[in-house]
């Protein structure tokens, strides 16, 4: 029995960040992989001088090349560039692609049996490209969006209520941002509907809050986007996989006729496990929440098509 | 029984990361203050964002504001500048005693119960700095930099022997610099004398690596220095305070000279417990005729960088 082996491809904010977390519960042993010279060596050494404070045995190295990430059991994707002022998003698109499409292919060439999980922006076509270029089966490419959401969404609802955020549960469906669907009937706070707490209108603001939630930190922080939260989710479908703890999460998962589509990926909620995305739970949706999915939905396949062309 | 109160000052990486260290543990809440506008409210944002996920009740918040500081149980000091190139060290010194001498003061005022953990930089003349003006006794006044410098250590033999670093104790003295001194003697792999393992070149080389930990990062990063080992160190010293640990760290704490050096007395890296009260007890340690003067060197050192310190203060 050896012990797991993470590459984090990107050695940004997020990329570190997914690092952090992960040799700090020592998950496994951990690859940063960025094609910056010395950044991903420096921030692993960084991280690999905390684990004897911090208790423990995790090994962080970094690299520029994909020899170092042989026979990874899961690979994070946080590569990518950010939005620039003045670039397109158009130009955001074709770079991603190029980035995602080389990254996942090498990724997988060295890890054929991992399972990839893909943080990168825009989420729902990075998370198309990364299956097309991997060569892999659907079900082993896992998207990070609905639990960062839902983390969003809980901690809000737990800041209103003054309850902690551990028994506050909430399920997210559709796509990041602006398309997502928080399906406020699955929300409850210690087993109670959360609308036994908050009033409709109120559950609306903390709705349309946890929406913009990308863009309030971006807001804030002026120079730079979240990376605790989004790494913080990462991580958590990673444990899961890992561990094959078969956790109800909300990701990003190829459908194959759930929710009576096929053939594309979608913010749903799925069993995760060492299989990756072992289930999809198809849920009954109501005349509401289908009309929301089925909007998210048309924007995915619309990015699916816009990919194609770049491939 | 109300919760912990962690004030962190300064939202860079490293602040930032001790931040992400202590509520992740749920050590207690934490407030983040920078003079900044937004950099201290986004990054506590997307830390409190991250609480349900890491399934943990912290709460994280950024301020400018001094008073939402108030009565933290513990105060953790990473404000400052980095070294700009160009920049004299004269320069630096000067600037970040303003900076950290300033920060202490309103920290004090508003956390008059603290225990104040300072890691600004250079370590020794910011955690004297941080005393004289914050009024506190010495004991409530911890430098974080001993930790630092030997968890770098023991992951290096780890990484040399292929154990794991939660078995390797070592214990850093001196200033935190070029003067620092690893006592090679007290390093045990699970209780085995490190030289069991290794040859007497090969432990010089982690030494002097070692010494030489914060530049390699540097050097590295091109653009930036170390955060997660220095923020994890920290905490190590923020978890012992407040959950009265009584933890036996290197630390940079009061050293009485009796004139020794031209001076009453510095702040230095030794061996101490540390617990509610801050620094519980020192403890002497013998050393060999070679550490001793290799000691004194250190405080040699560590006491002109005090002299200049005086000055700005």
């Amino acid at each position: 029995m050896s012990k797991k082996k993470i590459t984090v491809i990107g050695a940004g904010n997020v990329g570190a960040s997914v690092a952090a977390y992960a040799s700090a519960e020592e998950l496994g042993n951990v690859v940063v992989v960025d094609i910056l010279d010395g950044v991903p060596q420096g921030k692993s050494l960084d991280l690999f001088e905390a684990a004897p404070v911090l208790g423990v045995s995790s090994y962080v190295v970094g690299a520029n090349d994909f020899e170092a990430t042989t026979d990874s059991d899961l690979v994070v994707i946080a590569a990518g560039i950010a939005r620039k002022p003045g670039m397109s998003r158009d130009d955001l698109l074709r770079t991603n692609v190029k980035i995602v499409g080389e990254v996942a292919e090498k990724a997988a060439r060295a890890s054929p049996n991992a399972i990839l999980i893909v943080v990168s922006n825009p989420l729902d076509a990075m998370v198309y490209t990364a299956w097309k270029r991997s060569g892999f089966s659907p079900r082993k490419i896992i998207g990070m969006a609905g639990s960062l959401d839902s983390t969003r969404f809980r901690s809000f609802i737990s800041l209103e209520l003054g309850i902690s955020p551990v028994d506050v549960h909430a399920l997210v469906l559709g796509g990041h941002g602006d398309s997502m669907v928080p399906l406020t009937r699955f929300c409850f706070v210690g087993g109670i509907p959360v609308t036994h707490f908050i009033r409709p209108e109120r559950l609306e603001e903390i709705v349309q809050r946890t929406r913009d939630g990308g863009a309030e930190i971006v807001s804030l922080l002026k120079t730079g986007s979240a990376y605790y939260a989004p790494a913080a989710a990462a991580v958590e479908i990673a444990r899961a996989i890992l561990r094959d703890q078969k956790r109800i999460l909300p990701v990003t998962a190829y459908l194959d006729g759930e929710f009576g589509y096929a053939g594309m990926f979608a913010g749903v909620p799925a069993i995760m496990g060492a299989n990756g995305v072992e289930k999809v739970i198809d849920l009954k949706l109501t005349d509401e929440e289908r009309t929301g999915f089925e909007k998210s939905t048309a924007g995915v396949r619309y990015l699916m098509a816009e990919v194609d062309n770049l491939l | 029984m109300s919760r912990k109160k962690i004030t962190v000052i300064g939202a860079g990486n490293i602040g930032a990361a001790v931040a992400a260290y202590s509520s992740a543990e749920e050590l207690g809440d934490v407030v983040v203050l920078d003079i900044l506008e937004g950099v201290p409210e986004g990054k506590s944002l997307d830390l409190l964002e991250a609480a349900p996920i890491l399934g943990v009740c912290s709460r994280i918040v950024g301020t400018n504001d001094y008073r939402d500081t108030a009565d933290s149980d513990v105060v953790i000091m990473t404000a400052g500048i980095a070294r700009k190139p160009g920049m004299s060290r004269d320069d630096l010194l000067k600037t970040n005693v303003r900076i950290v001498s300033e920060a202490a003061e309103n920290a004090a005022q508003f956390s008059p119960n603290a225990i104040l953990i300072v890691l600004s930089n250079p370590l020794d003349a910011m955690v004297y700095a941080a005393w004289e003006k914050s009024g506190f006794h010495w004991r409530r006044v911890i430098g974080s930099a001993g930790a630092l410098d030997s968890a770098r250590f023991r992951a290096f033999v780890a990484a040399e022997i292929g154990v794991s670093p939660v078995d390797i104790q070592a214990i850093v003295i001196g200033g935190h610099g070029d003067t620092m001194l690893p006592l090679v003697g007290s390093c045990n792999v699970g209780g085995i004398p490190v030289n069991h393992f290794l040859g007497p070149e090969r432990i010089e080389e982690i030494v002097q690596r070692t010494r030489d930990g914060g530049a390699e990062i540097v050097r590295l990063l091109k653009t930036g220095s170390a955060y997660y080992a220095p923020a994890a160190a920290a905490v190590e010293l923020a978890r012992s305070v407040l959950l009265d640990q009584k933890r036996l760290l290197p630390v940079s704490t009061y050293v009485d000279l009796h004139g020794e050096f031209g001076r009453r007395n510095t702040f230095c890296g030794v061996p101490a417990i540390v617990g509610a009260g801050g620094i519980e007890q020192v403890i002497q340690l013998p050393l060999t005729e070679e550490e001793e003067n290799a000691f004194k060197k250190s405080l040699s050192a560590v006491c002109s960088l005090m002299e200049e310190v005086d000055k700005l203060l």
